[in-house]
């Protein structure tokens, strides 16, 4: 019902910002619907879907099991969401190799609960590898940190 | 004849020694993602389209799209028969297509004592169902290529409408939901540049100052990148969702190794089920070739097959060995069928071949019937490479099944965070965009939650890839007929195909009408 109400509410948003599919002057050729007609009637036949969702989802009954099994199922996908969303965000000031160290190290260290020197191989070998198959094999360069070059990563 | 003799290219091409060892990479990569339950068969090759990128344009010497598009696939071949391997010894699917070897495999492998003898079974099956898959695939696919090259506007229009209705008509467990999926690929694929135009179109933040919001409309103008968004959708969308179950699943293990015995005993239980597993095969090459199927739904339409025409229908569930066979022999003919409509028509068959179909856009390849002609080495290189493919894999899983089932042993701690590291650096060596790292990361969590809601997230995937050009041959039909809607039927062929996706529209429809007229009925007759 969310998750409907949702796709409903940016069907609505994409249509407003197609509203010009209605203007009379559109395309650049005789018969041409124009830019935003398209993106208009797409949005109109996902709102209009959303809402049949969302009208079944009221009528029928529906299972009374939450979203999720168990306050075991949501920690862990947090414990891997917060992370992920920490490790993505650190880019820009770690670079590529200091932040999938770091990252890599957190998971041995809290999730594997690992000793320390398998926790320093997972943070060490990784990047390691990642340096040697993307910028060595594919020449694939890959964002240092801001302590580059005073450090090489 | 001429086909044999493309053929024989084909296979000259597959066996350069660097496309030999990238196929054997391939498929070694497939059945690894394919035995590890976290990753499926689409977010193996989702992955590693960033890398087959940098093969195709020819960095590493002797190397080309061949070879890309052999990797790619062969991941896809891996994937096929890896996920039995978890199914029978661990009894968890490693693909969505091994499921259904949980109700006979796991049960014969456990119950009966013969885990050799359903793995070998289950090998034998897919490699005679992809085998027929792919010599069918040889003599016909120039065939509709050929056809297809009179195709216009209206019947290309024709054949992407009949697509989208396969993928909510058929299949589908809610229509209404894959249809919202559908309309949210396609508005995706509007973002950014109307290409006949030139204007902006569905941008958020336009006319801001603020600097980090004008970089994201200006890497929004190029349109969001298909191949961010499917690592997210399937990639960390499927890590996050095995990462749920990791505390609730419960893992039963069966040691096995493979012997000559095994090999001959399972040669006889496919020369006793050779009609089956034949028939299986053509079906699942036709239900394949269906756009937006592919090997799962063929798995179950296998099994309810074996299980309809079998004489010991009870056995089934308590380990027989049809109820493995006929499934994977369906499953890996519709697997390679799915390339089928991506090659000849442009239109990809499955999720992964949609993938597979996205990585030739970035390769810069256009799928479709002009294929055979501007890129026969290609086109035949790859048809090679399903032989080769298949066969190297079924060898492979002889020779490494407890290499191949202790993969499981590497802790969740290391193989998902590295999964995710992959996925994120995957997506940003495309473009060197901190935006495709980020719709990879969004796209994640709207990929698990969607999964979650039991939305399908094959016709978003399969809207986003067609988005562009669907749009493009609706406007040009448009424009040819000077905005008259009846010029999309102007041909008997875009009038047939039109009716055709109608048809499948509706049928759905239909069905839930007679459901309910039947349960109404049902429930007049309790109250009599």
């Amino acid at each position: 019902m969310g998750t409907a109400a949702a796709i409903a509410l940016i069907a609505a948003v994409a249509m407003f910002d197609s509203r010009a599919a209605w203007s009379p002057v559109r395309g650049t050729a005789p018969g041409d619907v124009g830019a935003s007609w398209y993106p208009f009637w797409t949005a109109a036949v996902m709102g209009l879907a959303a809402v049949g969702v969302a009208y079944r989802a009221l009528v029928l009954p529906q299972p009374k099991a939450g979203v999720f099994a168990s306050r075991a199922s949501v920690v862990a996908v947090l414990n891997l969401v917060l992370p992920m969303f920490l490790y993505a965000l650190s880019f820009q000031w770690l670079g590529f190799y200091l932040a999938t160290g770091l990252y890599m190290g957190f998971f041995a260290a809290y999730l594997g609960r690992y000793r320390f020197y398998w926790i320093i191989a997972s943070a060490v070998i990784t990047p390691l590898a990642i340096f040697l198959l993307f910028e060595v094999g594919f020449r694939l360069l890959l964002p240092k940190s801001i302590f580059y070059p005073g450090i090489p990563f | 004849m001429e086909v044999f003799g493309l053929l024989a290219g084909g296979f000259a091409t597959a066996l350069q020694p660097i496309n030999i060892a990238f196929l054997f990479v391939g498929v070694t990569l497939g059945l690894v993602i394919g035995v590890l339950p976290g990753l499926g068969g689409t977010s193996g090759v989702a992955i590693l389209l960033p890398i087959s990128v940098v093969i195709a344009r020819g960095d590493i010497a002797g190397a080309d799209t061949t070879t890309a598009v052999i990797l790619l696939a062969g991941i896809y071949w891996g994937a096929l028969f890896g996920g039995v391997i978890t199914s029978i010894l661990f009894n968890i699917p490693g693909e969505p297509w091994s499921v259904v070897l949980l109700f006979d495999g796991f049960p014969l492998a456990k119950r009966k004592g013969k885990p050799g003898l359903a793995l070998t079974s289950s090998f034998l099956a897919s490699f005679v169902g992809a085998f027929i898959a792919t010599v069918l695939f040889t003599l016909f696919a120039k065939e509709i290529a050929d056809r297809a090259l009179a195709f216009g506007p209206p019947e290309l229009f024709a054949v992407f409408v009949l697509s989208f209705a396969t993928l909510v008509g058929l299949g589908a467990e809610s229509p209404l939901k894959a249809l919202a999926m559908l309309a949210m690929g396609l508005l995706l694929a509007a973002i950014g540049f109307d290409t006949i135009t030139g204007s902006q179109r569905l941008i958020p933040f336009a006319g801001s100052e603020f600097e980090p919001l004008r970089n994201i409309q200006i890497n929004l103008l190029a349109g969001v990148g298909f191949v961010p968004v499917t690592i997210g959708l399937f990639g960390i969308g499927e890590i996050l969702a095995s990462a749920e179950e990791q505390g609730i699943g419960y893992m039963e293990k069966i040691s096995a190794k493979l012997g000559f015995k095994d090999l001959l005993e399972a040669l006889g239980a496919l020369r006793k089920r050779w009609f089956l597993v034949v028939s299986n095969s053509l079906i699942g090459f036709l239900f394949g070739v269906l756009p937006g199927h592919g090997a799962t739904a063929a798995s179950f339409l296998g099994y309810g097959l074996a299980r309809q025409y079998a004489k010991n229908k009870e056995d089934f569930g308590k380990g027989e060995i049809s109820g493995i066979m006929g499934p994977q022999a369906t499953a890996d003919a519709a697997g390679v069928a799915s390339l089928v409509p991506m090659v000849t028509l442009g239109v990809p068959g499955s999720p992964t071949s949609a993938v597979i179909m996205a990585g030739l856009f970035v390769w810069g390849l256009q799928p479709g019937p002009l294929l055979f002609t501007e890129h026969s080495t290609f086109v035949w290189g790859l048809i090679a490479s399903i032989y080769l493919g298949h066969f190297l894999t079924f060898i492979l899983c002889l020779l490494a099944v407890p290499l191949l089932a202790s993969i499981m042993r590497v802790p969740y701690a290391i193989i998902t965070p590295f999964i995710v590291v992959i996925s994120i650096i995957g997506s940003y060596s495309l473009n060197n965009s901190m935006l495709d790292v980020a719709f990879t990361v969004i796209f994640g969590l709207v990929g698990y939650w969607l999964r979650k809601m039991k939305y399908p997230l094959a016709p978003l995937v399969v809207a986003l890839v067609l988005g562009d050009s669907t749009e493009r041959e609706l406007r040009k039909t448009l424009i040819a007929g000077a905005g008259n809607p009846a010029f999309f039927f102007s041909s008997t062929l875009s009038t047939v195909v039109m009716i055709l996706a109608a048809i499948v529209l509706i049928l759905p429809l239909v069905g839930a009408v007679r459901g309910r007229l039947r349960r109404a009925g049902v429930a007049a007759d309790d109250t009599d």
